[in-house]
């Protein structure tokens, strides 16, 4: 990687992840890592029909320690509530288990053995009847006439529907009033997030002290947390969740399942710990999925190619209920839609659909990679109608940067950086690429870039209020030197991989000029982390939470150096604190060690005049605006016109995330992300029936990137400081996966003009890709 | 209630420590045996309790089984022999090395050191590889009982359907084998989706050319049908021709019309027997170019 800062100090180094050590020698402690004492073991029973009624739950003679059925558990339960929240969305809140199913896969029972094979082995005796009725799993089909209705007693299978941006009759203006429109449907196939450790709990009930721990592999430790109190009817206090290692989450672990409660009310029925671990399979169905929406996207010009407008009809799958974000998605994908241009008119009208299908969530990207699918998808194809570069194109119509700050037509303050320079660097890389002549002329190799402007952070609490979401926008952080002077760090964001512990830990180091070692960063557990509504999602950790790190390390620096001051009789603003020495700048002779002074500092003494003992500041940082990073990514692909298969040869990423804390994170983080959007781009769909059964539930049908599909990178990246954001971080942890399928697609449609007007549909695997070439006539002659 | 399962049913375990014990296990036994070779199949269908076998009769500790043997009659391969160590053995990619490119696409080098190549051909999945060369190469499969002893059978009589083969309950595979006759070559080659998943089409072929005139020729296919597939329309048309890049395209012309083929929820069978052409044409011009 390329930056264009060098700073000294800790902040924009790339110091090893001080996690790894510890999990690559196995040392890592998951949640099946975790046994106790006396610990039983459930499954959760599932619907194995798409829709229907369960008529009856009999135990039977099935031998367990405990079976909860759906009439049981409703009774002892309240239901889980929705945090956003769309405009007239009747639905908020989901029963934790119901006699009526609407998905494969919704929990209708939990068994507990003392083995998880016995477990499975006593649901095979549970006497269950499912009266089976007619279901539906694509959104479109679930609108015509006579479609099987997910609620009949809502009469359609519309769950909310809303317009965003500018009023129709100001875009239909714009649109007819334009010289060219590029309109098309586009389509964004369901994603299985897939961490490499699915979901998994521990729950154990204290009787005595009528306390309830909970271990729990997840993105958001409070929120679960609060949402276990609220629906067993305990208070806040008496619920502590601890999360620790975290194989991947990818915004699927960001709420509390109907299952982890099941666990947790197993566990208080027994007074015995209960562990439950997802299979890969239940993975498949139980948790929620990503994407899912048609778009009948227009995009308006005039005949110089200078955009005019964008909209939107989005038709999204909500599955068979609201999930804990319900339309989020479909709503950021709206306001995200004009990216990095200059759109005078902008907008999307939103109609969210019921279906027989698991309920669709977070998933990285949010949003933001089916509008890049969209708008780069036109936006090239608008290039080819018009006979211009598509590079050009984008130029001629991105945002300036001496036009920044700015609020598009979807209410978005585009806070800072230099769109078009993302766009330089990458078409220079691409100018000088020289791939190798393909092997044969049956293979065609394309070349197109696509970029974004992204939303990161979540904040300020008014504005998520102001869009329903239900989730405070703010995070804190708690900084204690201890009286050795090592340096304690708290904060409830978490770490799921993406090497939050070491980034908050170089920041905090970097303040208090401490060795990086002297640092531990805690994370994770509700009974030390300070609260935190949200936790990590929406890329949120660094550019949030880190924020907030910076500002407690900040205060506590400058504690000390009042302290210090007093002592050496000097103002604090001459005093500096370097690897655990404070002396007089330009004076390295007068001075005190750190270690020295915060130790008498908590023995109460050498404080000046109203200055506490205690070394530590907490701070809570609100942010006054998201961040928004952005990126232009170029791919080069070969396609083979026989086999329909798609190689990336070479992958370009120039990126501007503010202020980077650690470069190799930075890169692991845009890595991991483009590998994930190839797999969007070429391989990921998850395949129901008409009538709503599964077809996708395992890896033998559901295919990710393995490491052979995933090119090597090339990274550029520069800084714009985030203006709003404490360290001037943006969140740099969704941009791979928002925009690479774009990225990708364009190239594969820049290699196959003959059909490059029909790329709109992921994945582009060998199957479709084919039937199009084939279908085209290219295999002719 | 069928459930969502990770761990497999009840089962009783026995590790047998010959061929004569397994052997005696399968004729004696009233219940359902499994027999265990690599697990790479059997433990996730045993896991998903898509099988539910009584009992799992483990043949990795039996002596004897795991022989690899090759020279110009072609490859005798001990059932209980790895995939990864018939991939690595000199002799076998002196004498077959189709066989070799062939292991080569059956999963990843994790799968590979615990695959056998008994278990894979006893599972017989109809897209596996090596059943495909094996009918290419007109191969035979030895089974033993305790009652009747050992007998050879050809692979069109082994394998009959999607995982089901000629062997009785109380048969085991000891060894397949990959005849080689003098003239000829074999090739493997197969598109799938990704490298190491099992092909949507693969397709063997032999060759017997003298003087730049193919004299005979066996191509067959994976992926398409239950089992393996010979297309003997594309042999037919070979036989007697110049070996050219014409006979090529006209092999893959055949192999188009001729490949079975079916719809499924990833590819059409339009698109399975246009792989099939493709793969013909160019296995042709890999084996014209390298003779
Ligand atoms: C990720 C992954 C990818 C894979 N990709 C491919 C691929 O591309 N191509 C491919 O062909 N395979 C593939 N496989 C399957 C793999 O090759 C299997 O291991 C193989 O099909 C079975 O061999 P095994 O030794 O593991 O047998 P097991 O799983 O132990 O047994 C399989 C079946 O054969 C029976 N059996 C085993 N040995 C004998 C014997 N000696 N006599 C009689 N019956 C016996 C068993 O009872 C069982 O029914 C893949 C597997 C995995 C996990």
């Amino acid at each position: 990687m390329r930056t264009d800062t060098d700073r000294p100090g800790l902040v924009g180094s790339s110091v090893k992840r001080v996690n790894d050590p510890r999990l690559l020698v196995g040392r890592g402690r998951f949640i099946d890592d975790i046994s106790m004492p006396g610990m039983a073991h459930a499954t959760i029973v599932r619907s194995t029909i798409p829709s229907g009624t369960v008529t009856s739950f009999d135990v039977a003679d099935c031998e367990a320690l405990l079976v909860l059925g759906v009439d049981e558990i409703a009774a002892a339960t309240r239901p889980i509530p929705c945090v956003w929240i769309a405009p007239g969305q009747e639905q908020v809140e989901v029963p934790v288990a119901s006699r009526q199913v609407r998905y494969v896969g919704q929990p209708i029972g939990i068994v507990v053995a003392p083995s998880r094979a016995e477990a499975e082995d006593a649901v095979e005796c549970l006497a269950i009847d499912l009266a089976a009725e007619d279901g539906v799993a694509d959104s479109l089909q679930a609108l015509e006439p006579g479609a099987p209705l997910v609620y009949p007693e809502r009469g359609s299978n519309i769950g909310v529907e809303f317009p965003i941006g500018d009023p129709s009759e100001l875009v239909e203006e714009a649109m007819a009033s334009a010289a060219v429109v590029v309109s098309r449907r586009l389509r964004i196939p369901r994603i299985v997030p897939s961490p490499l450790e699915t979901r998994g709990v521990i729950a154990d009930w204290n009787p005595g002290l009528e306390q309830l721990t909970v271990w729990m592999s997840t993105q958001t430790p409070h929120h679960v947390r609060d949402h276990i109190a609220h629906s067993l009817r305990l208070r806040a206090d008496q619920v502590r969740v601890v999360a620790g290692d975290v194989g991947g989450g990818f915004g699927s672990k960001e709420h509390l399942y109907a299952d982890e409660l099941l666990v947790c009310l197993a566990a208080m029925r027994l007074g015995r710990p209960v562990k439950w671990i997802e299979d890969r399979v239940e993975h498949f169905t139980a948790t929620f999925h990503g994407r899912d929406a048609y778009h009948d996207a227009r995009l308006a010009m005039t005949e110089d190619g200078t955009f005019l407008a964008i909209h939107t009809s989005i038709t999204g799958n909500l599955g068979a209920h609201f999930s804990n974000v319900g339309t989020g998605p479909f709503r950021v994908s709206a306001v995200m839609l004009p990216g990095p241009y200059r759109l005078p008119v902008a907008g999307a009208s939103i109609r969210a659909v019921f279906t027989n299908t698991t309920p669709t969530g977070a998933y990285r990207g949010f949003g933001m990679q089916e509008a890049a699918w969209v708008r780069e998808r036109l936006v090239d194809e608008a290039a080819r109608e018009l006979g211009m570069s598509a590079i050009e194109l984008r130029r001629k119509n991105m945002y300036r940067s001496d036009e920044l700050p700015l609020v598009t037509p979807t209410f978005q303050e585009y806070d800072s950086g230099d769109y078009g320079r993302a766009l330089d660097l990458v078409d220079a890389r691409v100018r000088a690429y020289a791939p190798a002549p393909p092997a044969s002329a049956r293979i065609r190799q394309g070349i197109a870039v696509a970029t974004h402007v992204e939303f990161t952070g979540l904040g300020p609490s008014k504005a998520q209020d102001i869009v329903g979401f239900r989730l405070g926008g703010y995070e804190t952080a708690v900084v204690r030197m201890e009286p050795d002077g090592s340096v304690f760090v708290s904060s409830g964001v978490m770490g799921m991989g993406q090497g939050i512990e070491t980034t908050l830990a170089q920041l905090a180091a970097d303040r208090l000029g401490v060795p990086l070692e002297r640092v531990r960063v805690q994370l994770g557990d509700t009974g030390v982390a300070p609260y935190s509504a949200a936790g990590s999602i929406a890329s949120r950790s660094m550019t949030v939470g880190g924020g907030a790190v910076v500002r407690a390390s900040t205060a506590l620096r400058e504690k000390i150096l009042r302290i210090a001051g007093a002592k050496l009789e000097v103002s604090p603003s001459d005093l500096e604190l370097v690897e655990g020495q404070i002396h007089v700048k330009g004076d390295p002779r007068t001075g005190t060690s750190l270690e020295e002074l915060v130790t008498r500092a908590w023995l109460g003494l050498d404080l000046p005049e109203g200055e506490s003992p205690d070394l530590e500041c907490k701070y809570v940082h609100e942010p006054l605006n998201i961040s928004y990073p952005y990126a232009t990514h170029a791919a080069a692909v070969s396609v083979d016109l026989d086999t329909g298969q798609v190689a990336v040869d070479a992958y370009w990423v120039a990126h501007d995330s503010g202020v980077v804390v650690n470069p190799m994170i930075v890169d692991g983080q845009i890595m991991g992300g483009v590998a994930q959007g190839l797999g969007i781009a070429l391989f990921e769909k998850m395949l129901y029936a008409d009538d709503g059964q599964p077809l996708s539930t395992t890896f033998m049908d559901y295919l990710i990137p393995l490491s052979s599909d995933v090119p090597t990178m090339v990274m550029d990246h520069y800084e714009t400081p985030a203006p709003h954001i404490p360290g001037g971080m943006k969140g740099v942890g969704e941009g791979g996966t928002i925009v690479a399928p774009a990225a990708i697609g364009n190239a594969i449609a820049a290699a196959l003009p003959e059909i490059a007007e029909q790329i709109l549909e992921t994945p582009l695997s060998p199957g479709r890709l084919w039937t199009l070439i084939h279908k085209a006539g290219l295999h002719d002659g | 209630m069928k459930g969502y399962c990770m761990k497999p049913g009840p089962f009783r375990y026995i590790a047998a420590q010959s061929v004569e014990e397994a052997l005696d296990v399968l004729a004696s036994a009233e219940e359902d045996v499994a027999i265990l070779a690599g697990g790479q199949s059997l433990v996730s269908l045993m896991n998903l309790r898509l099988a539910r076998p009584d009992i799992v009769l483990d043949i990795n500790r039996v002596p004897g089984l795991a022989t690899v043997q090759a020279d110009d009659s072609g490859a005798r391969i001990g059932a209980l022999a790895r995939a990864a160590v018939v991939e690595r053995d000199a002799s076998v990619g002196r004498y077959v090395p189709a066989l070799i490119t062939a292991i080569g696409h059956i999963g990843h080098p994790q799968v590979r050191n615990r695959t056998t190549i008994g278990g894979n051909v006893a599972h017989a999945d109809p897209s596996s590889e090596l059943p495909g060369l094996l009918a290419c190469m007109e191969g035979t499969v030895t089974l033993a009982s305790a009652s009747r002893g050992a007998r050879e059978v050809g692979w069109d009589e082994f394998f009959i359907s999607v995982f089901t083969t000629c062997k009785e309950p109380d048969e085991l595979v000891t060894s397949v084998n990959f005849p080689m006759a003098p003239g000829w070559r074999y090739a493997y080659d197969e598109v799938a989706t990704r490298h190491g998943d099992y092909p949507l089409a693969g397709v063997s072929m032999g060759l017997r050319v003298d003087g730049g005139v193919v004299q005979e020729a066996r191509v067959s296919v994976v992926g398409v049908a239950d089992r393996p597939v010979r297309l003997s329309s594309v042999e037919a048309a070979a036989a007697g021709q110049d070996a050219s890049a014409a006979l090529a395209r006209d092999m893959a012309g055949i192999a188009r019309t001729e490949c079975p083929a079916s719809d499924d929820a990833h590819v059409s069978a339009e698109h399975r027997r246009w792989l099939a052409g493709t793969l013909v044409s160019r296995l042709m011009a890999s084996m014209v170019d390298a003779a």
